[in-house]
């Protein structure tokens, strides 16, 4: 398999009691549905929580990037313990902490700040994903 | 007077994110914590059953919780029952969609109309689910007496996860076998507050308090007992030499 065709996993919290958890969900649909639909794929966290063998596999298959919403960390937590790799972790909260102009509001629907916040996690993805599937050759010029 | 945790029923969403079903779950599950049910709820992330500590374990033990779940996987219903306790009740939301004859639901980030009809279902059958549980009709004021009322909403609030809550774990030695017991230490606080004597005369008030809580085998209420009254003992001298 090429190295061009290689997906990057992407795994949200999407913690279902703060609104940081709303962003993380909302920044990942950003990458996989928006900006990167053909380098990335989205795993349910649910899944690897469950031990589901064919999310186990992808993950153990793939580079992950994980969002999550607080500092339990739990994506990264659930990539690593399903043995997968964690090209990065981010944390909503620390995006936030450099953005702090957007604070995010709602869980069922973010606010306008909020919907920024996810854009801005999304762009930074995106520069992880494309650094990730770059052929080696582009990458070290 | 010491608080203990009030029962609530405890919702868990399976929130997948690569399904339409998925979504309506989380929406449905924040519709009841939000909306329907507000005071009766409470919820916890799937994941914090293996990230979290061993009160987000408990969570399912103490509460008598709901899974809901998008698609037939049954992730939350399954690990719920496997890292914390079993559900006392689930729904599928693709299950409702097909009893009530609706539309498949779509669009995992946005849904649509559909997807929003089968939200408005699964968080009435949910709200519904909720008061069977808890075992009484629900009513905005809390009267007991009141009709069940599962599509009324009340004052919306903010649903907060319960995560690092806190449910109180203890571990007692009963038979020779560790034990893990929900809510021992503030029903112990309770009990001295009351100025109950750790003597014989209190066991089997203590005993009854900790099975409010607990789940205790009727094989082994006398032996639970005597380990209950043993600690409470040990307890009301730790706080008298304090």
């Amino acid at each position: 398999m090429s190295e061009e065709k290689r997906k990057v996993v992407i795994v949200p919290c999407s913690g279902i009691g703060k609104t940081y958890g709303t962003v993380s969900r909302e920044a990942a649909y950003e990458v996989t549905e928006e900006a990167r639909p053909d380098q990335t794929e989205i795993v349910p966290l649910a899944l690897l929580v469950l031990g589901d063998e064919a999310a186990r596999v992808t993950v153990a298959a793939s580079p992950a990037i994980t969002i999550d919403g607080c500092k339990l960390m739990c994506a990264a937590k659930m990539v690593k313990e399903s043995g997968g790799t964690v090209a990065k972790e981010v944390a909503v909260l620390e995006v936030f902490r450099r953005h702090k102009e957007l604070k995010p509001k709602g869980i069922v629907e973010l606010n306008e700040a909020g919907l920024k916040l996810a854009k801005v996690i999304a762009d930074e993805v995106v520069a992880e994903v494309d650094a990730l599937i770059a052929p080696k050759e582009g990458r070290h010029g | 007077m010491v608080d203990l945790p009030k029962k609530k029923a405890g919702i868990v969403a399976c929130s997948g994110e690569e399904l339409a079903e998925g979504t309506v779950s989380r929406l449905a599950a924040l519709k009841v914590l939000e909306r329907l049910r507000p005071g009766s709820t409470v919820t916890i992330c799937l994941p914090l059953f293996l990230a979290g500590g061993e009160g987000d374990r408990a969570f399912a033990r103490f509460y008598p919780t709901i899974a809901i779940d998008g698609c037939e996987l049954r992730c939350a219903a399954r690990a719920t029952e496997k890292y914390s306790a079993r559900p006392t009740a689930s729904v599928v939301v693709r299950d409702i969609v097909a009893e009530r004859g609706l539309p498949p639901p779509q669009g995992c980030r946005r849904l649509d109309a559909a997807g929003l009809q089968a939200v408005e279902a699964t968080a009435s059958r949910v709200a519904e689910l909720v008061d069977e549980v808890l075992g009484k009709p629900w009513s905005r004021q809390g009267d007991s007496a009141a009709e069940s009322a599962p599509a009324e909403e009340a004052e919306p609030v903010e649903a907060t996860c319960s995560c690092g809550s806190g449910i109180p774990v203890t571990k007692l030695t009963i038979d020779g076998k560790a034990v893990e017991l929900i809510a021992l230490r503030p029903i112990l606080e309770q009990f001295r507050a009351a100025g109950k004597p750790p003597d014989a005369t209190t066991a089997a008030e203590l005993l009854n308090t900790v099975k409010i809580y607990n789940e205790v085998p009727e094989a082994a209420e006398a032996s639970t007992s005597t380990a209950l009254l043993r600690e409470y003992a040990r307890f009301c001298a730790d706080k008298e030499g304090e």
